[in-house]
C-alpha cells in the first residue's frame, strides 16, 4: 500500500510538470495575424502594433476617387502592423516614413476588374511600377527606382507577382517597397502584402522583413 | 499447513470502511487518469491550433492554448488540489477521520428530506444542469452568450422544422410499412357465420345426445343471458369438446352455428401459427376485437376454435388438482374406467399431475407460440377492464372514471383430440367452464347413426341387421360409419347395383378393418400351419373368452398379417376383469401352444406378435392391476424409485435395478408359463375341433363369427356348413390329412394327401 503511494507519487507530479512545462511558461515569440474564412496568414515579430481598422480605412472612406467606395466596400480583411503607432499616411502615401509598415488586404475584385485584372495591375496596385519601368513616365529620372525583383509568386490558393523596388520621392529619401499581389484562382479575390521601410531600414533589417514576406500564406478559403 | 491456510482463509476477508483509519491507496493510475486526460485535451487542442495556422511553431501554439483555453489548467488544479486531498487521508488517519464525519454529517442532514423530496430536487437539478449544459453548447453554436443563445434556440428549432418534418416523415414511412405487413400477415383464419349461413343442425348429430343437451343448455344461456343474471349467476364463458378424431366435435360445433341466432366465428386451427414474432398477438387482439364488437352488437357471439391444441402450451402444469385431472398429462391414471383420480384428496391430485407430466414427458411448447397462447389466455379473462382511448385517458383527464365495459357475451368453444397439449391456464373455470368429452357412440348411437347414414342411401338392411352391425363395430364413431356405408355403397355400384345389402356392408367393414387382401397363394404345407395357427386362436377364443365375440377368422394375407382371429365387444363393456385378462393371453398363448402340440414341438416366428400381447397384459396384471401375486403399482414404484415389490434386494446384488427388473420379469414368466401349460391341455382336448377349423379356414379362407361357431357346434353358418365336422369318418380324413401335412413340412415336400373335401348329404 505505502509502496503504491510512493511510486504514484512522482508519476503524478510528473504528469503535472508535463503539462505546465508543455503548455509553454512565456509569450509567443511571433504575433500571428489570421483570417480563417479567407485562408490567409502572416507573423510579424514580437512587439508590433497593431493599426486599427479605422486609421486603415480612413483614406479610401476620405477619398473622392473613382471606385474607392467600392473597393472598400469589398475588403473582407485588411490588417497592418508597425513597430510604432502610425497614421494612414504612413501607410499610403508615398511620403517616406521613418517608422517600418507592414500591411496585408483580402478584398473581393469589383466586377469590371475581374476581366480586366492583369499581372501589370497587381504590380500597380499601390505605386505606377509599370508606368515607373516602361519610361513612358518623365519623373522616372527623377525617382531614382531601383527595381530588386520582380518575379511570380504562387501560392496554394492564388497566384500573382512579387516586387521589390526603391525609389526616391519627392523628399528626397530611397525607401524601399516589397509587395505581393495575388489573384485567386478564379479571379474573384485579390490578396496584398505591402512591407514598405526607409531603404537604409530596409537594409539593416532584410531579414527580419524578408521573414514577414516568408510568413504570407493564402490557403484560400477552406 | 492445512491449518494455517483454513486461518488464513478464515482472516482474509477485507475489512469494512467504517473499521479503516486511513483511506485506501489509490492505484497509480486512478491517481494519474484525469491528468492524462487533461493533457491529452491540451495535445489536441495544440494539434487543432497548429493544423488551424500553418505559421504556428509548436510552443508558440502552446502558449495560445494556454491563454486561450485557460480552464484546462483550473481543471488541472481542482485535480491536483483533490489528489493532495486523497494523499493525506491515505496518510494521515486524523485528516481521514474529519472529512468521515463530515460527510456522514452531510448525509444526515441531506436524508432528513423524504425520498419523494430527494428524488424531485435531484430531478430538478438534473434538469438544471441539462439546461445550463444545452445554453453552453447552443452559445458556441450561435457564438452568443449562453443565456441569449436559449432564446434563440426556439426560433432555431422553428426554422428546423420542415426539417425535422421530413425526418419524422421517413421514421413514420417505415413505421407504416411494418404496420402494413403485418396487419396484412394479420388478416386471414378467422371466418364470421351470421345466422342461417349454415344449415347443419342438431338433428344432423347423432349419437352424441348427452353432449348436445348440455351444449344445447349452453347455446339457451347464450341465447336468454338474463334467465341466470337476474339471479346472479353468469353465462359460461368456455367450452371444450375433446375425445376420440371423428366423434362429430366439428359437426357439433357447426350445428351450433346453425343452431344459434348469433354470430358464429370459426377460427382455424393453423390461424395463429406466423412467421413473425407479435403477429400472433396482434392476431389474438383483433380477433377478441371483433368478438367485441359482434358480441354488442348482436347481444352475444360463439367464437369455435378447431383443433385447440394447436394454440399449444408453456410447459407443466402450473396449477391442478383433482379437476384439471380429466385430461392433460393424468390421463393414465385417471382415464382407468373406476376414475380413481377423484377419489384423491386435491394435494395427492395435484402431485400425480405433475408427476405424471414429468414422467409422460407431456411439458412443452407448441402452437402459435411466441406469445399467442399468453395474448390469448389475457384475452379470455381480461374482457372486464376499461377500454378505449376516450374512456381511458380523456375521461381520466376530465376528472371522470373510466367506464366500465358492458357485458360482452362471448362463448368460446374449443374442440380438440389431444386435451392433454392444451396449456393448464386455459382451462380454468372463468376461461373453459365446461368441459365434454366426445367419446364413441354408445350401441343407441351407433345405431342411430347408421340409420342416419343409410337414411342417405338405398339399402335392404332390417332393423336387426343395422343392431347387428352396430354391435360388431364397438368403436365406430360418425366418421367411419359414414366411411363404412359409403365404401358398402362403392361396392354395390361395382357389382351393378344401387341398393346396399348386408354382405355390402360386412365385406366394406372387413375392407376397412383389415385393408385389402393381398392375393397371395400360400403353398400347401403353408397354408395348413397358418390355418392350424389361427385355429387354435379360434377354438381358443370360443371356448374361454366370454367377454368377446368372434368377429370373423381369416387365412388370407394381408399387408402386415399371415391370418387372424378378430373379436368385438358384444355389449358396451366399461370394466375389465382378472378372468378376462387370463382368457385373453390363453387366446395369444394358443398359437404357441398350438404349434408346438400339433407340429411335434416345432414352433413358427408367426408367434412373436401373439407373445408381445401375452407378455404386456400380463405385465400390467402383475405390475398395475393388482392381478398378480402383489399389491402395489409397478409404474409408482419406478416413478419413486423404490423398487418392484416381491423379489427383494439381496445384499450383495451389484445392479439392484436389474435384480429387481428380474424378481418382476420372472413373476410375469411364471405366470405365462402357467396359462401355456393350460393352452397346450385345452388345444389337447380339443384337438379334432382344430383341425376341423383349421379345415374350414383352408377351404373358405376367410370365415365370420358365426361359421366358427358352426364348425364347433355342428351347425350351419352363413358360409360354412359345419355338419360334416359332427362325422367321425371326416375327422378321420382331416387327421390324415394333417399327419401328411406334418410330414410335408418336416421334408419341406408337398403333402402326399390333398385336402378333403366333404359334401352334405
Amino acid at each position: 500500500m505505502r509502496f503504491g503511494f510512493r511510486r504514484s507519487l512522482p508519476a503524478t507530479s510528473l504528469a503535472v510538470a508535463l503539462v505546465l512545462v508543455l503548455s509553454g511558461c512565456g509569450s509567443q515569440s511571433q504575433i500571428y495575424a489570421t483570417d480563417k474564412p479567407d485562408g490567409v496568414y502572416f507573423s510579424v515579430p514580437k512587439g508590433w502594433l497593431k493599426v486599427t481598422q479605422s486609421v486603415l480605412s480612413e483614406r479610401e472612406s476620405q477619398s473622392t476617387a473613382t471606385g474607392a467606395a467600392e473597393r472598400l466596400a469589398n475588403v473582407r480583411w485588411q490588417e497592418a502592423y508597425a513597430p510604432k503607432p502610425v497614421s494612414a499616411a504612413q501607410i499610403f502615401s508615398l511620403t517616406s516614413s521613418e517608422i517600418p509598415t507592414v500591411y496585408v488586404r483580402v478584398r473581393s475584385l469589383l466586377p469590371d476588374e475581374v476581366n480586366s485584372f492583369s499581372l501589370n495591375s497587381e504590380r500597380d496596385i499601390f505605386v505606377p511600377l509599370t508606368t515607373w519601368l516602361n519610361g513612358t513616365s518623365t519623373a522616372i529620372t527623377a525617382l531614382h527606382l531601383n527595381l530588386m525583383d520582380d518575379s511570380d509568386s504562387i501560392q496554394p490558393a492564388a497566384r500573382g507577382v512579387h516586387d521589390t523596388f526603391s525609389f526616391t520621392g519627392n523628399d528626397g529619401v530611397s525607401q524601399t517597397f516589397n509587395q505581393t499581389s495575388l489573384l485567386s484562382a478564379d479571379h474573384s479575390t485579390l490578396y496584398v502584402l505591402l512591407i514598405r521601410a526607409q531603404s537604409d531600414y530596409y537594409s539593416s533589417h532584410a531579414g527580419q522583413l524578408e521573414k514577414i514576406v516568408q510568413s504570407f500564406t493564402v490557403r484560400g478559403a477552406q | 499447513m492445512t491449518t494455517t491456510g483454513s486461518n488464513r482463509l478464515d482472516n482474509a476477508s477485507r475489512p469494512r470502511d467504517s473499521d479503516r483509519s486511513v483511506r485506501v491507496h489509490l492505484t497509480l493510475f486512478d491517481r494519474s487518469k484525469f491528468l492524462l486526460l487533461f493533457a491529452i485535451v491540451f495535445f489536441v487542442l495544440v494539434w487543432a491550433a497548429m493544423a488551424d495556422n500553418p505559421l504556428l511553431s509548436f510552443s508558440d501554439a502552446a502558449q495560445q492554448i494556454s491563454s486561450q483555453r485557460w480552464w484546462i489548467f483550473l481543471l488541472v488544479a481542482v485535480e491536483v488540489v483533490r489528489q493532495v486531498h486523497f494523499a493525506l487521508s491515505e496518510l494521515l488517519s486524523p485528516y481521514h477521520g474529519i472529512w468521515v464525519r463530515y460527510f456522514a454529517f452531510v448525509d444526515r442532514l441531506i436524508h432528513r428530506l423524504s425520498d419523494w423530496t430527494r428524488y424531485r430536487i435531484s430531478r430538478v437539478i438534473k434538469a438544471a444542469i441539462f439546461v445550463a449544459l444545452l445554453a453552453v453548447v447552443l452559445g458556441a453554436v450561435y457564438k452568443e452568450t449562453p443565456v441569449k443563445a436559449l432564446f434563440l434556440a426556439p426560433k432555431a428549432l422553428w426554422s428546423a422544422l420542415p426539417m425535422l418534418g421530413q425526418l419524422a416523415f421517413a421514421v413514420v414511412f417505415i413505421v407504416i410499412q411494418f404496420v402494413a405487413m403485418f396487419w396484412f400477415l394479420s388478416r386471414g383464419g378467422i371466418d364470421t357465420y351470421f345466422p342461417d349461413d349454415i344449415r347443419t343442425r342438431f338433428s344432423d348429430v347423432w349419437g352424441q345426445d348427452h353432449v348436445l343437451d348440455r351444449i344445447r343448455e349452453n347455446l339457451l344461456f347464450l341465447e336468454d343471458p338474463a334467465s341466470i343474471e337476474e339471479h346472479g349467476g353468469y353465462v359460461p364463458g368456455g367450452l371444450l369438446l375433446w375425445g376420440p378424431p371423428g366423434t362429430g366435435k366439428t359437426l357439433m360445433a357447426e350445428s351450433m352455428a346453425g343452431e344459434s341466432g348469433k354470430p358464429f366465428v370459426f377460427v382455424d386451427p393453423g390461424a395463429f401459427t406466423n412467421m413473425f414474432f407479435g403477429v400472433g398477438v396482434m392476431k389474438v387482439k383483433s380477433l377478441f376485437r371483433k368478438l367485441r364488437k359482434l358480441a354488442l352488437r348482436y347481444g352475444g357471439v360463439v367464437v369455435f376454435f378447431d383443433e385447440a391444441d394447436s394454440l399449444g402450451n408453456r410447459g407443466i402444469a402450473t396449477t391442478g388438482g383433482s379437476r384439471s385431472a380429466t385430461h392433460a398429462g393424468s390421463r393414465s391414471i385417471f382415464d382407468s374406467t373406476c376414475h380413481g383420480g377423484n377419489y384423491l384428496s386435491q394435494s395427492a391430485g395435484e402431485l400425480l399431475v405433475r408427476e405424471s407430466f414429468v414422467a409422460n414427458s407431456a411439458a412443452g411448447m407448441g402452437g402459435g407460440g411466441m406469445g399467442t397462447l399468453q395474448a390469448l389466455l389475457t384475452e379470455l379473462s381480461g374482457l372486464k377492464k376499461p377500454r378505449g382511448f376516450f374512456n381511458r385517458i380523456v375521461r381520466r383527464t376530465l376528472g371522470l372514471r373510466p367506464k366500465n365495459p358492458p357485458k360482452y357475451r362471448i362463448l368460446v368453444v374449443m374442440a380438440t383430440n389431444m386435451p392433454e397439449a392444451l396449456d393448464e391456464a386455459l382451462l380454468r373455470p372463468g376461461r373453459i367452464d365446461r368441459m365434454y368429452r366426445v367419446g364413441y357412440p354408445s350401441k343407441a348411437g351407433r345405431i342411430r347413426t347408421y340409420e342416419g347414414y343409410l337414411a342417405k342411401v338405398s339399402h335392404s338392411l332390417t332393423p336387426e341387421e343395422i343392431e347387428k352391425l352396430a354391435t360388431i363395430t364397438p368403436y365406430a364413431t360418425g366418421a367411419t360409419i359414414k366411411d363404412t356405408i359409403n365404401e358398402a355403397l362403392i361396392m354395390a355400384i361395382r357389382n351393378g347395383r344401387t341398393t346396399i345389402t348386408w354382405t355390402d356392408v360386412i365385406k366394406a367393414k372387413q375392407l376397412k378393418d383389415l385393408g385389402p387382401a393381398e392375393d397371395v397363394e400360400y403353398i400347401e404345407r403353408e397354408r395348413h400351419a397358418v390355418a392350424v395357427h389361427e385355429a387354435c386362436h379360434g377354438v381358443m377364443a370360443y371356448l374361454q373368452r366370454q367377454h368377446m365375440a368372434i368377429d370373423l377368422a381369416t387365412i388370407e394375407k394381408g399387408s402386415d398379417y399371415l391370418g387372424m382371429v378378430a373379436s368385438i365387444p358384444p355389449d358396451d363393456q366399461f370394466t375389465h376383469w382378472r378372468t378376462e385378462y387370463e382368457a385373453d393371453i390363453l387366446v395369444s398363448l394358443a398359437s404357441l401352444a398350438g404349434e408346438r402340440y400339433f407340429f411335434d414341438g416345432d414352433n413358427s416366428s408367426g408367434v412373436s406378435g401373439d407373445l408381445e400381447s401375452a407378455t404386456t397384459i400380463a405385465s400390467f396384471m402383475e405390475g398395475h392391476w393388482g392381478m398378480g401375486s402383489t399389491v402395489s403399482s409397478h409404474a409408482s414404484n419406478r416413478r419413486f424409485e423404490v423398487g418392484a415389490p416381491g423379489g427383494g434386494k439381496p445384499r450383495d446384488a451389484k445392479d439392484g435395478s436389474a435384480e429387481l427388473r428380474r424378481a418382476l420379469a420372472d413373476r410375469i414368466e411364471d405366470n405365462l408359463s402357467k396359462l401355456l401349460v393350460k393352452a397346450e391341455e385345452i388345444l389337447a382336448e380339443n384337438r379334432l375341433k382344430v383341425l376341423a377349423l383349421a379345415h374350414a379356414l383352408e377351404t373358405h379362407k376367410t370365415i365370420s363369427g358365426e361359421d366358427v361357431t358352426a364348425v364347433m357346434t355342428g351347425g350351419v353358418g352363413p358360409l360354412v356348413d359345419g355338419r360334416p365336422y359332427g362325422d367321425s369318418a371326416n375327422l378321420l380324413e382331416i387327421e390324415k390329412y394333417h399327419v401328411a401335412a406334418l410330414t410335408a413340412h418336416k421334408s419341406h415336400q408337398r403333402p402326399d394327401v390333398q385336402i378333403p373335401v366333404f359334401h352334405v348329404k
